[in-house]
């Protein structure tokens, strides 16, 4: 079985589109958060917005996240999650990811 | 009997590894890439310590086919920077489909993703806008940055060799408290312009190959994370598996 189907090899997704640029996700326990902003500020691709002083990711369609943890590590307050990493579609498309797992002895 | 020793300090090895991690795996798994810096400079010989962890990393066929250089002039810094934000601005006004009226050139756009797709995978093309808008800094105001060139005519690969030497770097840098975050974006002052290579002094046999910001950090950013898993392949008496 081929990792690409041909028109795979070809097509680029629409940047975008949320239905073939997923991005990653991560969940904020607002109880946890003391409000900082130390996420929003790390974040690279600036999907993190304050929102009545507690975080939140940029709508669908506008969330670029990359899935690179930075905001969980930063968090004072043990206060994220990640829970998905992100997902491209066509010629980007994530072939095979198992689940996410910290690091593990 | 030497053999019987070396035997029992190999199990006690293993025994300890398996109950927690040795002081480099702690900094590997710690790391993250750091983009929010204090202003206050790295202290000179912290910075030649992290290039000594970049001379000693392993090369093919020992050719060590790298030069670094070391920014900590503002002037520089920033310059480059805004050498690179001018010519995201450029990119995006050829490339950017997605604002009214701009549909027309998806096409276009995807066949030019589809030539340069490193430069253009939907992560740097998100950045492209980022940085031209000065949402997201080239070095994130780190107060010092330093660049890795490759000497072309490396053995095999002289660009893994700068990986391979920059990530001891890296590491090195995180093991001291510092900051780091590799840098891809500052090849756009060095690929399309001889503006910088000239004020560096770069030419032939040296090419940009990546660039790494150093500094202190603000809060603290390491931390072991999750991260997804891959799919391993382990062939082994014969029977293929597959471990993630």
């Amino acid at each position: 079985m081929a990792n690409l189907s041909m028109s795979e090899r070809i097509l680029i997704p629409t940047y975008g589109d949320p239905e073939q640029i997923q991005a990653g996700e991560v969940v904020f326990d607002d109880e946890k958060c003391s409000g900082c902003t130390l996420c929003a500020q790390a974040c690279p691709a600036k999907a993190i917005v304050m929102e009545d002083k507690r975080p939140q990711l940029k709508p669908r369609g506008q969330n670029e996240c990359i899935s690179c943890g930075d905001c969980v590590a930063i968090c004072p307050e043990a206060a994220i999650t990640l829970t998905k990493g992100y997902h491209y579609t066509a010629y980007y498309k994530t072939i095979d990811h198992g689940d996410i797992q910290p690091p593990r002895l | 009997m030497a053999e019987m020793a070396t035997k029992a300090a190999r199990a006690e090895a293993m025994e300890r590894m398996e109950k927690e991690w040795t002081e480099m795996e702690r900094v590997i798994l710690s790391r993250r890439s750091v983009r929010l810096y204090k202003k206050e400079q790295v202290p000179e010989f912290m910075v030649k310590r992290i290039l000594e962890a970049g001379r000693f990393a392993p090369s093919a066929g020992n050719s060590q086919p790298w030069k670094f250089v070391v920014l900590r002039d503002p002037e520089i810094i920033d310059g480059i920077t805004e050498t690179v934000v001018e010519t995201c601005k450029k990119f995006r006004a050829v490339l950017e489909y997605r604002r009214p009226g701009a549909s027309w050139r998806r096409p276009l756009t995807k066949a030019f993703i589809r030539l340069r797709h490193n430069d253009l995978h939907p992560v740097p093309f998100g950045a492209i806008g980022m940085i031209a808008d000065g949402k997201l800094g080239l070095w994130h105001s780190a107060p010092t940055v330093i660049m890795i060139f490759k000497d072309v005519r490396g053995v095999s690969n002289p660009d893994l060799d700068c990986g391979i030497a920059g990530q001891n770097m890296v590491l090195a840098a995180h093991s001291m408290g510092l900051g780091t975050c590799w840098v891809g974006f500052a090849k756009l002052a060095f690929e399309y312009t001889d503006k910088w290579k000239k004020r560096l002094g770069i030419e032939f046999p040296y090419k940009y190959a990546s660039s790494l910001s150093v500094g202190w950090p603000i809060g603290n950013p390491d931390g072991m994370v999750g991260r997804q898993t891959h799919p391993v392949d382990w062939y082994e008496n014969g029977t293929k598996k597959t471990i993630y």
